[in-house]
């Protein structure tokens, strides 16, 4: 259980998330939904404590996160995977590489940070490695370099690296806005196949109403920093759609993806 | 929880992948050669120059000695000439530095492939450059001193020949790096070729010919120190003239005095390019 208690961020005069309070339970995949500007971005980014929140708390399982320094931090950051609207993979690295990188925090002993720093993995870890790559069909890439793949391609290798994190939470940030509609479906089919098959909690960001819908067991509907809709996808009907951002479904999301972040922020 | 892989299912990805478990035993073999080979070349050449421990050692005693004969630093009584000196370097730099990156700017647009010269032309006035760069400012104060006589317009024209070259191809890079949609962009207003470079290009390397104008102003600041040492002017003259009678304490002095001044020049210069940079 993840629970947020009144998280809060800002940022100069404006406040990003405005006291956010939420339960997820384990294994739910949750859309959140909200005009670019709304604080999904940043209300993910603090969960993985990317940004620190100006106040409130995160609580992982009765644990505090918000007081997490040092060791405790990164194993926090290890158990909440981060998948980036733009990958975030190092690109002049091969793929294999990119995903053994999921394992950096995971290998233990006094040697593991030199043999890291050598890139000396062990044929345990490559072949889990391996094993990630292929579910996602791209066990013949693993020795290409990052930036010779796809978007679509490099979003799946990130979600391979995030799946060798052995992750609690996958937190998604805008994972297909950088895509086209079929790369789209196989990473949002890729993120939804981790949440049934390993059980992994998915809290992903999505302007897109119809994905969030046709994928997350619950959507949160965010406007200026605070939750203004908490539910199923079922009730999340065009009409609430409307009752909620004052415009309709199709209008939103033009403007969703049309908008600049910091214009929304700043108005 | 992923599940952990049975030593069968390693064995199968192993087969599958092998590149994926590490390098090939020939390549393996090759690498390790050319390593051997390598620290073989090393140990040679420390065995040539006599390079040992004793000696590096020694060398320290001798170094430790001196450092003790510059406590106190002293200005001693010829400090004005000190600081004549001084001035002197840092002119000779700017004025340098100056000359160098204004007359680069042609010579960059010219060696820059997008730009105005194509083929044979650019790829000799390239070599052109290559060949001047080979050669280090020093050497040339040392043929301009025979050339002009001694004094700072030897020390000027050393780092404005050794300069030119090397900032002209880091200009022909940068214009060459240049986005060209914002070229397209002024092109399709109607502007003829000079005015699109006018507006299309310049705007977007003058930020960093400057930067990197800056940044060589800074460096030979320290080179024009060495250059009076063959007799171009400057502060080097003073330094070598006060190593040879070994008054060490005020080389000393000197010393702190140009760490002084190349870290007052860093620090504005610095901030000059932030505001250059940052201000695109």
């Amino acid at each position: 259980m993840l629970e947020l208690e009144s998280l809060t961020r800002r940022f100069g005069a404006v406040t990003a998330v405005d006291h956010v309070s939420l339960k997820v339970p384990a294994g739910q995949m949750v859309g959140i939904i909200g005009r670019s500007g709304a604080g999904k971005s940043t209300l993910l980014r603090m969960i993985n404590r990317l940004q620190e929140p100006s106040s409130g708390r995160i609580l992982f399982e009765g644990q505090d996160i918000t007081a997490l320094r040092g060791a405790a931090l990164r194993d926090w950051r290890t158990s909440c995977a981060m998948i980036f609207q733009q990958f975030n993979l190092v690109q002049r690295l091969d793929v294999l590489t990119n995903v053994l990188i999921g394992r950096l925090n995971r290998r233990r002993g006094p040697l593991s940070t030199l043999t890291s720093m050598l890139k000396l993995f062990t044929a345990e870890e490559r072949a889990m490695a391996l094993a990630a790559l292929d579910r996602f069909d791209l066990v013949d890439q693993a020795l290409q370099r990052a930036e010779t793949l796809s978007g679509g391609q490099q979003q799946r290798v990130a979600i391979a690296r995030a799946l060798l994190q052995e992750p609690r939470i996958i937190l998604a940030d805008e994972p297909i806005a950088s895509l086209d509609p079929r790369n789209s479906r196989v990473v949002m089919d890729a993120l939804r196949d981790v949440n049934r098959r390993d059980g992994i909690t998915v809290l992903c960001n999505l302007h897109h109403l119809d994905t969030a819908r046709q994928y997350c067991d619950r959507i949160v509907a965010m406007q200026q920093g605070r939750i203004v809709f908490d539910g199923p996808p079922a009730a999340l009907t065009p009409a609430r759609v409307e009752e909620i951002y004052g415009v309709s479904e199709e209008e939103f999301e033009e403007q969703a993806r049309s908008v600049p972040a910091g214009l929304v922020a700043a108005a | 929880m992923l599940p952990t892989p049975t030593r069968e299912e390693i064995a199968r990805w192993r087969a599958r992948h092998p590149r994926a478990f590490g390098r090939p035993p020939l390549e393996r073999l090759v690498f390790a050669l050319a390593a051997s080979a390598f620290l073989a070349w090393l140990g040679w050449a420390l065995w040539l120059f006599d390079i040992t421990p004793a000696r590096i050692w020694n060398g320290l005693a001798g170094l430790g000695t001196i450092i003790v004969l510059m406590i106190p630093p002293s200005p001693g009584e010829l400090w004005t000439d000190i600081l004549w000196g001084l001035a002197e370097s840092v002119a000779m730099a700017f004025l340098g530095t100056f000359l160098a990156a204004v007359v680069a700017v042609p010579l960059g647009f010219l060696g820059a492939d997008n730009m105005l010269l194509r083929g044979w032309a650019r790829f000799s006035l390239r070599r052109v450059f290559d060949g001047l760069r080979g050669i280090d400012s020093l050497i040339w104060a040392l043929a301009y001193v025979r050339a002009v006589g001694l004094g700072p317009l030897a020390g000027v024209l050393a780092i404005f020949t050794a300069d030119v070259a090397v900032l002209a191809k880091l200009y022909a890079e940068a214009i060459e790096n240049v986005e060209k949609r914002q070229v397209e962009g002024v092109t399709a207003a109607g502007a003829k070729r000079s005015l699109a470079v006018r507006f299309g290009v310049l705007p977007q390397v003058l930020p960093v010919m400057l930067a990197q104008a800056l940044y060589f102003f800074e460096s030979n600041t320290r080179s024009a120190a060495i250059l009076g040492v063959v007799g171009a002017g400057g502060i080097g003259l003073q330094l070598s003239e006060r190593i040879r009678v070994r008054h060490w304490d005020e080389v000393a002095f000197i010393i702190i005095l140009m760490v002084l001044t190349v870290a007052a020049i860093d620090f504005l210069s610095a901030r000059l390019r932030r505001r250059l940079i940052g201000a695109r």
